[in-house]
C-alpha cells in the first residue's frame, strides 16, 4: 500500500467516525467504561431508612437549594402526601405502608448506565460521565427532551424562571472530584445509603441479599431495569409495592433509538450524493444532446 | 350524488359505528375481582352441606344444617336415626346411610332421599318436621358464606383429665380405651402397654411420612379413616356409651362443645401432669463414634416447653436414633443423626427449635445480630452423664461502677442536639431480667459477659487492644467513612442501627422517635434552618455543575 492510499482510507475512517458521532446523540459516553474509570453510584437499602429526611438537607446544603425543615412533626406532615422531586429538591423520601409495615424510600436520579436524557439532548447539555454521573451543563437549549425520555420522571425544568435550567440530582459531581462522598451519604445516620463503585455496591446488594433471605426480596432494582442503573435499590417489600415501575424492561433507552440513528448519517449523507449523482449524470447527457442539437440547427443554417 | 357513492358513505358509517361500538365493549369489560369468601368459624352447631369436592358449581345454594334441632328431635332414637352403624355396633358419623350406585347424581339423590323421606315420615306421624321443598333446606340466605369449625386441640390438660376420669370408672390405668396400633401383619389393630401414640400419625393423611408409616396410612386413606373422622368415631361414641350407662359427667356430644376455637397457651399447660409413657426424665443420648462428646438432654423440663409431643416426635414417640443414625437410614428420610438434632430450618431439631425461639421479641434484640460462636458446642456436648448444671441466675449488684456505667453520653450529632443520654445500667438489667426470666437463656449465657456481647458485639483482637473490655463502640466503628471499607459501619450509623434495631426487634414502643433520644439544642441549626427558610440562600453555587452561568 502506497502513503497515498492508506492516508485515503485512514483519513475516510476518522471522518466517518466524526460524523457518525455528531449526528447520533448519546453514543459516545453510552457504553460501558471507556477511559479504564468505574462507574460509580448509591446503594440504597430501603430496610434501613427511617425517613428522618436528613439526606434532603444534606442534599439542599451541597447544591444551595432552600434548606427544607426536617423536624420531627414537619416530617409527618410532609410525609403524608406522596412526593415527587422538584427543580428545587433532588431527592425526596416518600413513605409507603406496606405488608411489612411503614417503608420510606428515597427517590432521586437512577443515574443510568445508559441514560435516555443524554441519549435524547440535541446540545450534549445531559451526559454521561466516564465516573457514572449524569450530569447538565449550561449549553441547554430548553428543549426538554430529557424530561420526556426518562423512565423515572426526573428531569425538572426552572418553569418559574427567566432562565430555565434542568434541575436533578448529579450524584454530586464536584463533590466526587474533591475525593468526597455524595452529600445524602455522608449524612444519612443509618447507613441506609452506601456509595462507591457500581461493582462494589452491586456485590454488597447480593451479599446482603443472600445473608437475609427472609428480610429481602431477592431482586435489586436497578441491576438491570432499563439496562442497569447506577442508583441500586433493596426492598423487604416487591418494587412495585413501593412506587417502582416495573414495566420499563432491561433494554436501555437509547438502544431502542440505535439502530435508526446509525442509518441517520448515511442516509443523510449517501442519499443525496446519489440522488446528486444521478442528476448529474442524467443532466450531462441532456447537456449533450442539447449541444449536438444546436451543432446541428447551425449547420442547418448555413 | 350517484347511489354508488351513496352506498359507499352508508357502509362505511355502519363500519365506524361497529368499530366505535366493538371499543367500548372491550373496554367496559370489567376486570375479574378475587372476592373472598366470608367464613364463619363460631357456627353455632349449623353445618354447611356443600360438597363442592363432588358437584364442583353447585346448582342450587348450599343446605345450612341445624345439627342440634335434629339432636333433639331424635333424641329417642339416637344418632342412629341418621348416621349408620358398623358391625361392632359402633355409629359411622357419615351422612348419608347409603349411597346406591356411583356418580354426583347417586350422591345427590341419597342426600334428598334420607332428609325428605324422614320429614315425610314424621309429617305422617302429625309431628313438627322439616321442609320437604327445594327452596325451604336450599335458601339464598348464607349461600355464599362457608362454614369452618375451629380445630378442636386436644392437649394435655384434656389428656390428664381424660386418664384420671376414666381410672375412676374403670378403675385402673386403661390406655388401650382410646390409643391402638394397626398391625401391619395381622392386619388388624392391636394394644401394647408402653407404644402408645399419637392419633394423627396413622390418621391425617395430608402429611407426607417414612416408608412404615405410609403403609399403616394407606390402610387409613383406604377405609376413609380422616383424622377428622377417626376422632369423631372414637370420641363420640366413648361418649355416648357413657351417657347410655346414665352417666351425667361424661363428655360433650354436642358440636360447639368441643369445638370451641378456644386455646391453652404453653403457658397454662405448664403445671398439667404430662402423659406417662415411662420415659425417662433424663436422657443421655450419646451416638456410636460420633466425634463430640455426648449429650445429657432434660426430657422432662422440654416436655413442658411444647404443646404436644409431636413438636419434637414428628413421625413417632420413638427415640430419635431409632430412625436417623450416623449416615441416615431411609427410615429418617436419609436424614443423618447430626442434621436431625441441628437443623436450623427445621422446628424438630433442637438447634432450629432453639432458633425459633430467639426469634421471639424478648431475645430477637440481640441475637437478630449475633451468629453463634463456635465455642456454644460444649454447653450441649457435656458428656456429662445424667447430670444437667443449670447456672445461677445473673446479678449486676456486684460490678463496680467504672466496669458497668450508670449512664453514657453520645455526642455524635453534637452540633445539631444535646448529647444523647443513655441509660446503660437500666439496659443491663432489663437484659438479665429477661435472661433469667428463661430456663433457656440461662442455661446458654452462662456468664454474664455473654450479655454485654448483645451489643459490644465481635469484640476483636483489634478492638481489645484499646484496653476497653468491652470494647467501646468508638474502637471500631470510626466516625468518618472508611474510603478503603465502604462497607464498614460509621459510628453515627452503628449508633442508630444499634439502638433501633434492638427497639424494633424487642416490639418496644420507646426509643423510636427522633426527640426521645435526640433534644433540639437551643440556637442550634434547627432554628437556624428556619431562618434561613425564609431567604433562599444562594452560596457555593458557582462550583456546581447544574446552574447556568452566563458566558
Amino acid at each position: 500500500m502506497d502513503r497515498r492510499t492508506f492516508l485515503k482510507i485512514f483519513g475516510s475512517g476518522v471522518a466517518g467516525a466524526t460524523t457518525g458521532n455528531l449526528l447520533s446523540p448519546g453514543r459516545s459516553f453510552a457504553k460501558g467504561d471507556l477511559s479504564g474509570q468505574e462507574f460509580n453510584g448509591i446503594l440504597v437499602d430501603t430496610t434501613r431508612c427511617i425517613g428522618c429526611r436528613r439526606c434532603e438537607k444534606a442534599c439542599a446544603e451541597v447544591n444551595g437549594l432552600p434548606i427544607p425543615d426536617i423536624s420531627e412533626s414537619k416530617n409527618e406532615d410532609v410525609l403524608k402526601e406522596p412526593r415527587n422531586t422538584s427543580d428545587t429538591q433532588y431527592t425526596v423520601i416518600t413513605k409507603y405502608e406496606t405488608e411489612k409495615g411503614t417503608i420510606f424510600v428515597p427517590k432521586r436520579c437512577m443515574h443510568c448506565n445508559q441514560p435516555g436524557c443524554a441519549a435524547a439532548c440535541l446540545v450534549k447539555a445531559m451526559k454521561k460521565r466516564p465516573t457514572g454521573h449524569v450530569t447538565w451543563d449550561s449549553n441547554c437549549i430548553g428543549c426538554r427532551l430529557c424530561m420526556i425520555s426518562c423512565p423515572f420522571d426526573i428531569p425538572k425544568f426552572e418553569y418559574n424562571k427567566a432562565m430555565p435550567r434542568i434541575q436533578k440530582c448529579n450524584l454530586c459531581y464536584e463533590r466526587f472530584k474533591k475525593g468526597e462522598l455524595p452529600g445524602c451519604v455522608e449524612a444519612c445516620p443509618t447507613g441506609a445509603l452506601m456509595s462507591g463503585s457500581r461493582r462494589q455496591i452491586l456485590e454488597e446488594g447480593k451479599r446482603r441479599i443472600s445473608d437475609n433471605p427472609d428480610k429481602y426480596v431477592d431482586h435489586i432494582y436497578g441491576e438491570y431495569e432499563v439496562g442497569g442503573t447506577s442508583h441500586l435499590y433493596l426492598s423487604a417489600v416487591p418494587f412495585e409495592q413501593i412506587g417502582f415501575r416495573k414495566d420499563l424492561g432491561t433494554v436501555a433507552y437509547p438502544e431502542y433509538s440505535t439502530g435508526f440513528l446509525f442509518a441517520v448519517p448515511f442516509i443523510f449523507v449517501l442519499w443525496p450524493l446519489a440522488m446528486l449523482g444521478i442528476n448529474r449524470a442524467t443532466k450531462k447527457s441532456k447537456e449533450d444532446e442539447g449541444h449536438h442539437e444546436e451543432h446541428h440547427n447551425e449547420k442547418g443554417k448555413h | 350524488m350517484s347511489r354508488k357513492t351513496v352506498l359507499f358513505l352508508l357502509i362505511g358509517v355502519v363500519y365506524l359505528v361497529l368499530i366505535a361500538f366493538g371499543l367500548t365493549m372491550v373496554y367496559s369489560v370489567g376486570t375479574p375481582v378475587a372476592v373472598k369468601k366470608p367464613v364463619i368459624t363460631s357456627p353455632d352447631n349449623k353445618i354447611s352441606i356443600a360438597h363442592t369436592e363432588i358437584f364442583g358449581k353447585l346448582e342450587r345454594p348450599q343446605v345450612i344444617f341445624d345439627h342440634k334441632k335434629h339432636e333433639e328431635a331424635s333424641k329417642q332414637e339416637g344418632c342412629t336415626t341418621c348416621h349408620p352403624v358398623n358391625d361392632k355396633n359402633k355409629v359411622l358419623f357419615d351422612f348419608p346411610k347409603k349411597i346406591k350406585g356411583k356418580g354426583e347424581k347417586a350422591v345427590m339423590n341419597a342426600f334428598h332421599d334420607q332428609c325428605i323421606e324422614c320429614h315425610k315420615k314424621s309429617a305422617q306421624e302429625n309431628k313438627k318436621t322439616g321442609p320437604v321443598t327445594c327452596n325451604d333446606c336450599h335458601t339464598k340466605q348464607l349461600a355464599k358464606v362457608g362454614m369452618k369449625y375451629p380445630v378442636v386441640e386436644f392437649d394435655f390438660a384434656y389428656h390428664d383429665k381424660h386418664v384420671k376420669k376414666l381410672k375412676e370408672k374403670i378403675g385402673k390405668d386403661d390406655c388401650g380405651q382410646c390409643h391402638h396400633i394397626y398391625s401391619l401383619e395381622e392386619k388388624k389393630l392391636t394394644y401394647k402397654e408402653g407404644t402408645e401414640e399419637s392419633c394423627v400419625y396413622c390418621h391425617d393423611l395430608t402429611a407426607k411420612r417414612g416408608p412404615e408409616l405410609t403403609a399403616i396410612t394407606k390402610v387409613s386413606a383406604e377405609k376413609g379413616l380422616t383424622i377428622r373422622k377417626a376422632s369423631h368415631q372414637q370420641c363420640i361414641n366413648c361418649h355416648l356409651e357413657y351417657q347410655k350407662k346414665g352417666d351425667k359427667e361424661t363428655g360433650p356430644t354436642e358440636c360447639v362443645k368441643c369445638h370451641t376455637g378456644k386455646y391453652k397457651t404453653i403457658v397454662e399447660l405448664e403445671k398439667v401432669l404430662r402423659p406417662d409413657r415411662k420415659q425417662k426424665n433424663i436422657s443421655y443420648i450419646d451416638v456410636e463414634s460420633s466425634r463430640l462428646k455426648g449429650v445429657t438432654f432434660d426430657h422432662k423440663s422440654h416436655q413442658t416447653y411444647a404443646k404436644n409431643c409431636r413438636s419434637c416426635h414428628h413421625e413417632t414417640l420413638k427415640a430419635c436414633k431409632e430412625c436417623h443414625s450416623l449416615t441416615g437410614k431411609p427410615e429418617g428420610n436419609n436424614i443423618n443423626v447430626a442434621n436431625a438434632y441441628h437443623d436450623v430450618s427445621s422446628g424438630h431439631s433442637c438447634t432450629g427449635c432453639h432458633n425459633q425461639i430467639k426469634a421471639k421479641k424478648e431475645c430477637a434484640g440481640c441475637h437478630h445480630l449475633i451468629a453463634p460462636k463456635q465455642a456454644t458446642c460444649a454447653v450441649c456436648h457435656s458428656g456429662k452423664k445424667d447430670q444437667i448444671n443449670l447456672p445461677k441466675p445473673f446479678s449486676t449488684a456486684g460490678i463496680s461502677q467504672d466496669k458497668l456505667k450508670k449512664e453514657v453520653e453520645v455526642k455524635v450529632l453534637e452540633k445539631e442536639f444535646e448529647p444523647s443520654k443513655f441509660p446503660h445500667l437500666d439496659i443491663v438489667n432489663k437484659l438479665v431480667k429477661v435472661s433469667n426470666d428463661s430456663r433457656l437463656a440461662t442455661y446458654f449465657h452462662r456468664d454474664i459477659q455473654t450479655l454485654c456481647e448483645g451489643c459490644h458485639h465481635q469484640s476483636t483482637a483489634n478492638a481489645e487492644a484499646q484496653k476497653d473490655t468491652p470494647p467501646n463502640c468508638k474502637n471500631c466503628h470510626m466516625t468518618a467513612y472508611d474510603k478503603q471499607n465502604l462497607n464498614k459501619v460509621r459510628l453515627l450509623s452503628a449508633y442508630h442501627r444499634q439502638c433501633l434495631g434492638c427497639h424494633e426487634k424487642m416490639e418496644l414502643e420507646k426509643g423510636r422517635k427522633c426527640s426521645e433520644c435526640h433534644k433540639a439544642k437551643a440556637g442550634g441549626p434547627a432554628e437556624i434552618t428556619r431562618i434561613k427558610n425564609d431567604h433562599v440562600i444562594k452560596q457555593n453555587t458557582t462550583n456546581i455543575i447544574n446552574v447556568w452561568r452566563p458566558k
